[in-house]
């Protein structure tokens, strides 16, 4: 830096040019020419004090807002909350006396209590009438939406009786919340017996049902399934390969269908109404857990990847058929549009291929399946549509898609949608599945949020030089609020609004933990600031710090000559 | 009148020679406007062009953030004809402003300021040159020319900076605080100008039969340089509709150097390098860095008002943000006032080569860099660095000259003898 070039040696020039030989000393200066060279100084001087300095501490202070370090860590280790999820599970029995139906509730209540082994997730029995049973039922997929003041009942169960049977049994309404059994009257138990056949079954069949989101939950909680003795190996396979193939979960999921065709036809297809028929209620009942998009796309002569192993026929089956070990090659990711995210949040693809009419039907080959699901990416279904005979003697697919052709498709698709998002395969009731997924849900995003906290205080706990925005305090308080909201919400048994709250925490711990002006200076520590400072400012500082010493020491001179002269 | 004559000759020659380039090169406008080494993106003729077809199309100029000056610039050009289709108005303009700073530095020049002041007389007095030949070294000055047909807006600033001072070397001060108030409204360095051009006024005045009080003087003028400044950016507001569009457009753009361009100047590779936290902290420096040589060169050049200005002109050809060649001819347009410290002067031939080498090489590696693509971007800013440090030297030889000339003055028996660092 050539700085200072002129005016560093202006107040010294003036008094130490021109002399013509060493011997002699230079000619005194002049009153004048010290009290210029001091005014000089001091120009210079007041420059860098009355406005270099308060720059320099605008510009370079970090701004910390402080964080409740405290609170954040007891979230991150679990000692703040600890989520429990007490099921409401309403017992209608609208054909028994009062006291009999008491009586079985205690007993089957007991009996509940005493097979349950995980006391996060527990069952609480409650006795209802007749009329408002009814009511319930029809509720129970509506109070998840809009969470009331009370618990949200999870499953509604109808004790019935019917002559004629050895034993009860048991029905689950697939589009509903109830459970009915039928019992034997005979079975009702007296009061005077502890236990009785009826409560017992009641008591096993709800744990059947409720198993998988026991042993999920448990996974969750505690970070494997070995917290719960009687999941079986089975099961808990079952739920971490369940885990491990659905999403991440997203505020937002783009869900994309595609039509790919190697040909030119079908060119057209049922798209609107097939999403409206199929897809749309779905989303409909997920939209308490997230919010989805619907774009999809028509392509055209979308070929296979040149590497990828083409279909063979199949003689006996009389189809063309592809392996099951070459289908993850089957998305020609390279050419096709598929586009790796639309706004923010993960899309999820769904792929209709219909196959060139060469090689129609396509199948896979072990298990004569036309679809498949690709983990944490989307599935794929094959259509075969019927082929019809053109004028040159080939064979064409249809033109046009219609609705009815796309049902099976889109079947698949949401089955492979609700697979994706983590939902739960059994019970078999849907309200139920979605209901558990809830649950599950807000258990993880309350754990991640938890965590996140945890993170961004042993962040700013860790490094002292990053700045902390005012907006990422705030984020913090909401998210910790709506944690304990959920906590709450979770006590009292209301899983939706619990869900609710859990997403907004989830949202903001993020937003907090990725603010960017955050992230800028991580990486910069304190002693690589002498490497920033000192190019610059140390050639300009010498001079000046430099001059000051002198003007000081003269100065200082002057007035011990004068002390000394009075 | 043979000076007269001598004047028209001078004059009327550097307008054909502007009028013989143009017309004998007609693409030579265009390839100057488009160079860096000319155009920066607060002077650029080009981002004119593009703000007022904006303008005339009725859109705020600034729409787009590629227009940058002063929108009074805007109802001015879009009298001229369109410079597109019929080039020659406009780049007659151009010229006429270059012959109109060339006849305030005649005045300057005619004053003798340089030379004579009221505190101050140099001991080479008689080593001379005279207002033509001044007006003659800045209008036939290669770097000035190229400004001219660049039709870089800078050559208004300039003569915003050369009619305040040659109003103030008549001693007209409120003529002089609204050329400077013009200057400052274009480009906002010239503000900083405002001190020495105070005392000089100040000089001249007291001169005269009644000299005014130091304080008054010093507020009325402050108030008078505000006035004109808030007049223009009111005539602004009135162009533009809205008040901070266009200071944050102007103003922001001049302070906090957001286009990282190459140009002749220090700040566009230091900032590219710069961390961006400390973007602010490094901004607040080079500013205060250039401000800061206004109070010491006043504090030790209180006797000569017209050398502080000179020499500042200097500092902020240098080491302003944007700075191109025309803030460079600006200062060589002021240095031959004070051709009686020419003999003082020790560098001259080494200032001189590496301003000649830089403003050769420097095209030269820019076309490595971002044509050819055989060099990179440290080529030209090394060439710039070159160019920065021959414009030192000469302003730190001119300053020690002047020291030195102060100093004969106050020992007569030492002229001549040789300079001895102790």
């Amino acid at each position: 830096m050539m700085t200072k070039t002129g005016d560093q040696e202006s107040p010294a020039s003036a008094s130490q040019v021109d002399q013509p030989s060493v011997k002699r000393a230079p000619p005194p200066e002049t009153p004048a020419a010290v009290q210029t060279r001091f005014r000089v100084i001091a120009a210079f001087w007041a420059v860098i004090i009355f406005l270099g300095f308060p720059i320099w501490w605008k510009t370079t202070s970090i701004y910390r807002a402080s964080l409740p370090i405290e609170e954040m860590v007891d979230w991150a280790d679990g000692k703040a909350c600890r989520p429990v999820f007490p099921l409401e599970i309403h017992l209608a029995t609208p054909s028994m006396q009062s006291f009999e139906a008491q009586h079985l509730l205690r007993t089957t209540q007991h009996t509940l209590d005493d097979l349950n082994e995980f006391a996060a997730h527990h069952l609480r029995l409650k006795l209802t009438n007749g009329s408002t049973t009814a009511h319930n039922s029809e509720d129970s997929s509506e109070s998840v939406k809009y969470p009331a003041e009370t618990a949200d009942t999870a499953l509604t169960v109808r004790l019935l009786p019917q002559d004629g049977l050895a034993g009860p049994w048991s029905e689950l309404h697939a589009a509903t919340t109830q459970l009915d059994i039928f019992y034997p009257p005979s079975q009702v138990p007296v009061p005077s017996s502890s236990n009785s056949p009826l409560s017992a079954f009641i008591a096993a069949e709800l744990q059947r049902l409720y198993g998988e989101e026991k042993a999920t939950i448990a996974h969750i909680l505690s970070g494997n399934t070995a917290g719960l003795d009687s999941t079986s190996p089975q099961l808990a396979e079952d739920i971490d390969r369940r885990l491990r193939r659905s999403m991440k979960y997203a505020e937002t999921y783009h869900l994309s269908f595609s039509l790919f065709t190697p040909g030119s036809e079908p060119s057209s297809w049922d798209i609107e109404a097939a999403v409206n028929e199929y897809v749309s209620p779905l989303l409909q009942a997920l939209s308490p857990i997230s919010n989805f998009t619907v774009d999809t796309q028509v392509q055209l002569y979308a070929n296979f990847a040149p590497t990828a192993p083409k279909p063979e026929y199949d003689e006996s089956e009389a189809a063309w058929t592809l392996k099951k070990e070459d289908l993850s090659a089957f998305v020609n990711a390279a050419e096709w549009p598929l586009n790796p995210s639309i706004g923010n949040g993960p899309t999820i693809n769904f792929i209709l291929y219909v196959p060139d009419p060469s090689q129609s039907p396509l199948l896979v080959n072990e298990n004569r399946a036309s679809s498949w699901m690709i983990p944490q990416w989307g599935g794929v279904f094959l259509l075969n549509p019927p082929l019809s005979n053109t004028e040159q003697g080939g064979r064409s697919n249809p033109a046009h898609l219609s609705q009815d052709s796309l049902g099976p498709a889109f079947m698949t698709f949401s089955h492979q949608l609700l697979t994706l998002l983590g939902t739960p395969s059994t019970p078999a009731s849907l309200p139920l599945r979605l209901q558990t997924s809830i649950r599950i849900r807000a258990a993880t995003l309350l754990l991640s949020a938890s965590a996140t906290m945890g993170s961004l205080a042993r962040l700013t706990e860790s490094l002292p030089s990053i700045p902390i925005p005012a907006t990422v305090a705030t984020s913090v308080s909401t998210t910790l609020s709506h944690l304990s909201a959920s906590c709450v919400y979770l006590r009292e048994g209301r899983f939706g609004a619990a869900l609710a709250s859990a997403r907004v925490a989830e949202t903001e711990a993020e937003r907090s933990f990725f603010e960017k002006s955050m992230v800028g200076q991580v990486y910069f520590p304190d002693e690589h600031k002498v490497a920033v400072y000192l190019p610059l400012l140390g050639p300009i500082g010498v001079p000046l710090v430099v001059g000051l010493l002198k003007e000081l020491k003269r100065i200082a001179g002057r007035r011990k000559a004068k002390g000394t002269a009075s | 009148m043979a000076v007269d004559r001598r004047k028209i000759a001078v004059f009327g020659a550097a307008f054909v020679l502007r009028l013989l380039l143009t017309c004998f090169f007609p693409s030579l406008p265009d390839l100057l406007t488009g160079r860096v080494e000319v155009s920066t993106p607060v002077n650029s003729f080009k981002r004119l062009q593009e703000g007022l077809f904006l303008y005339t199309g009725n859109v705020s100029p600034y729409d787009g953030g590629v227009f940058h000056q002063a929108p009074l610039l805007l109802p001015l050009f879009a009298l001229l004809p369109n410079a597109k289709s019929s080039p020659l108005p406009t780049a007659i303009f151009y010229f006429l402003v270059d012959l109109l700073n060339a006849h305030a530095l005649v005045n300057i020049s005619a004053s003798g300021q340089s030379v004579k002041s009221k505190l101050h007389s140099a001991v080479r007095k008689h080593v001379q040159w005279d207002g033509v030949s001044v007006a003659a070294w800045f209008l036939f000055n290669p770097f000035t020319i190229a400004t001219c047909l660049a039709r870089s807006t800078s050559v208004f600033t300039t003569s915003g900076i050369l009619f305040a001072v040659s109003n103030a070397v008549a001693g007209n001060s409120i003529n002089a605080m609204l050329a400077l108030g013009f200057a400052s409204y274009l480009s906002l360095y010239p503000a900083l100008l405002f001190i020495p051009l105070v005392l000089l006024c100040y000089d001249r005045r007291s001169e005269g039969p009644s000299p005014p009080n130091v304080g008054s003087f010093i507020v009325q003028q402050a108030a008078l340089l505000l006035a004109s400044v808030a007049g223009l950016i009111g005539l602004s507001c009135l162009i533009t509709g809205s008040f901070w569009e266009f200071i944050s457009a102007t103003y922001g753009f001049h302070l906090l150097v957001p286009d990282l361009t190459p140009n002749v100047g220090l700040w566009w590779y230091f900032f590219i390098e710069m961390f961006d936290s400390f973007r602010e902290f490094f901004l607040g420096v080079f500013w205060l860095h250039l401000a800061s040589y206004v109070g010491g060169l006043t504090a030790r050049f209180r006797s000569q008002p017209l050398f502080i200005i000179t020499s500042l002109l200097g500092v902020f050809a240098i080491f302003k943000p944007y700075s191109s060649i025309s803030d460079a001819s600006l200062f060589f347009a002021l240095l031959p006032l004070y051709r009686h410290l020419f003999p003082l002067m020790r560098y001259t031939f080494f200032a001189g080569s590496a301003i000649l080498y830089s403003s050769l090489l420097g095209p030269a590696f820019y076309h490595l860099w971002i044509y050819a693509g055989s060099g990179n971007a440290n080529f030209f800013y090394a060439i710039t660095l070159v160019w920065s440090l021959g414009l030192s030297i000469l302003l730190a030889d001119t300053v020690f000259a002047a020291l030195r000339d102060e100093w004969e003055q106050e020992h007569p028996e030492q002229v001549g003898t040789e300079v001895r660092q102790v």
